[in-house]
């Protein structure tokens, strides 16, 4: 039978956190956030998923002008208690594509805890505080992090693949949390600089990673100057900002048409 | 990759009897009829995760309180000949989302209802969907009969209102049945036990349209209880197969007020020349199919809205 994982080099690990995030996610948090780490703990890729029991294998998606193969790997560094997932959602066999993750989580690096990042979508103006929206899979976990300035979730409704981990790993008994920092649905195909912030401020107190954020804050001071430009030139965008402003739910067509506008330009940037 | 027992009934030459959703929900309505009847008890369930994915996650502050999956459940109902087991599926299990049950999962949980079946001593299987047929929505459904033995059609030819893929005119006995359906006859050939599929018949023209379709399940209901003798009441099924008639017709009335009209001419002279008798495809041709498939979602979303509209949901 093949393996169903790469190892390449076994790194030295204890009282480990897996933080899981998912590639061409919302706003870019996951994927921005997680390269932040990465490079904050000089971490290096140590093992591989295979993709053939996972992905439809049809040729390879373009990103950025450059065809992107892909690749689930898992990343350690300095740091003995912190390992890094960073993959693509499978096509099919979801199940067995989590428990491959939980596999090497919990035999290879012996994980206590597991940390997922996504991002929720939302009505609010582009320079409001970000607030991190939190779901737990256990009582305790949610006790032990109170203090970190995060929002209890309530939801219901079709279930992303960061809550069919959570479950999988609950059944496991591996306390773990989704972190959701809401983001202006007008920035969700673009990068949202606030949200990935907010993100990285709860890891960095929660990890002490004591990464650097002060060119990510002019990266939102940019962003901020460029959306002004856009409401100054576009009269359509102000009068829908404003209404965001106010509180007020735009029709889905003006949703639409916002998203378009601020992406587009942003994008061109 | 299992299944969960909650019982251990003791029972008498059961027959494993299987629904699940597809065209017109023509089997599952069937099966799920028959169970509601005799009053069947739940016995055990297919472990979901490997099969599909959830459908629904119940997050209550802050805590992840539960993650609902397509139920698949057996349930097992003593008789008075042969006992009865139930598998009822929400879903069917795909490799690729959205279609019918396909690849090794579709296999695996085949062979995984089967396993249960002889468990319990079934040697016989029943699974139940939709024949595409050349009928008008008015006309009786027929039952298409496929066994996965030729020692089965003497038996079958004695319940009236079956037909064999031989009867249909054109088919020259052959055919293609999708999905579990297909699967479960194979499977369970390849296994040793005797399987047979009933399919009621469905108008060809109505086969897309996501409405369920009870009339060609009452046809399927009632061989099925004539084979297992059980006595049924069909008051209730028969208001339930006239409301669901009476939507159809106002489904089928807008729906050809939204064509073109040399598109309608055509499909009116269509439908009304099925009426009372099994037709060709007619003045139907490929194109208009295609037509129908392109444009059938965007006529369906504003019909419903529509109705939603005017608080009367068809579905």
């Amino acid at each position: 039978m093949k393996d169903l994982f790469r190892f390449t080099r076994k790194p030295d690990l204890e009282n480990v956190s897996l933080i899981v995030g998912w590639e061409r996610d919302a706003g870019g948090v996951a994927t921005r956030v997680i390269d932040y780490i990465i490079k904050s703990i000089k971490g290096k890729s140590f093992y591989e998923i295979e993709p053939v029991d996972f992905f439809q294998l049809g040729g390879v998606e373009v990103d950025n002008d450059v065809a992107q193969f892909s690749g689930n790997r898992f990343f350690a560094g300095e740091m003995k208690d912190l390992v890094i997932f960073m993959g693509n959602q499978p096509h099919f066999n979801h199940f067995k594509f989590l428990n491959v993750i939980l596999d090497v989580a919990q035999y290879h690096c012996r994980i206590k805890e597991l940390y997922t990042i996504s991002a929720t979508v939302s009505s609010i103006p582009f320079d409001s505080p970000r607030q991190i929206l939190a779901v737990y899979n256990t009582q305790e976990f949610q006790n032990n992090l109170r203090n970190y300035g995060l929002t209890d979730m309530t939801w219901q409704g079709p279930p992303a693949l960061n809550s069919f981990l959570l479950f999988t790993a609950q059944t496991r008994h591996i306390p773990g949390v989704s972190l959701w920092p809401e983001i202006p649905f007008y920035l969700a195909t673009v990068d949202d600089y606030r949200a990935q912030k907010s993100t990285l401020e709860f890891l960095n107190n929660r990890f002490n990673l004591n990464i650097g954020l002060d060119t990510l804050d002019e990266t939102i001071r940019r962003q901020s100057s460029e959306i002004q430009k856009l409401r100054k030139q576009d009269p359509r965008v102000d009068h829908y900002m404003k209404l965001i402003d106010n509180n007020i739910n735009l029709s889905q067509e003006d949703t639409i048409d916002l998203a378009n506008k601020v992406s587009q330009f942003l994008f061109s940037k | 990759m299992g299944a969960k027992i909650y019982k251990e009934p003791i029972l008498k030459n059961p027959v494993l009897l299987c629904g699940w959703p597809g065209i017109g929900n023509i089997g599952i309505t069937a099966i799920e009829t028959l169970k509601r009847t005799v009053e069947a008890e739940e016995l055990g369930e297919i472990e979901p995760w490997d099969f599909f994915y959830p459908h629904k996650v119940v997050i209550e502050n802050g805590l992840l309180k539960d993650l609902e999956f397509p139920k698949n459940k057996f349930y097992f109902k003593k008789q008075e000949k042969s006992d009865l087991i139930f598998f009822i599926a929400n879903e069917q299990p795909a490799d690729v989302k959205g279609g019918y049950a396909s690849g090794k999962k579709a296999y695996d949980i085949a062979n995984l209802v089967l396993d249960i079946g002889l468990k319990f001593g079934c040697q016989r299987v029943y699974t139940s969907g939709a024949a595409v047929a050349q009928i008008h929505h008015t006309a009786k459904p027929r039952v298409w009969a496929v066994p996965n033995s030729a020692e089965l059609i003497d038996e079958l030819r004695n319940y009236k209102n079956t037909v064999f893929m031989s009867d249909i005119e054109g088919r020259r006995g052959q055919g293609t049945i999708s999905g579990l359906n297909g699967l479960m006859l194979g499977i369970a050939q390849k296994r040793g036990l005797e399987a047979i599929c009933l399919m009621g018949e469905i108008p060809y023209y109505l086969q897309w349209i996501p409405l369920p379709y009870p009339k060609a399940s009452q046809s399927v209901l009632e061989v099925l209880t004539r084979i297992l003798n059980i006595r049924m009441d069909f008051t209730l099924f028969n208001q339930y197969v006239e409301r669901i008639e009476k939507n159809v017709e106002q489904l089928i009335s807008t729906f050809l007020e939204s064509l073109p009209e040399n598109i309608r001419e055509r499909v009116e002279a269509g439908i009304e020349d099925l009426k009372g008798k099994p037709a060709p495809l007619g003045p139907i041709t490929d194109a208009e199919v295609k037509w129908f498939k392109e444009h059938g979602d965007k006529f369906l979303k504003e019909f419903f809205e529509k109705s939603d509209e005017e608080n009367e949901r068809p579905l």
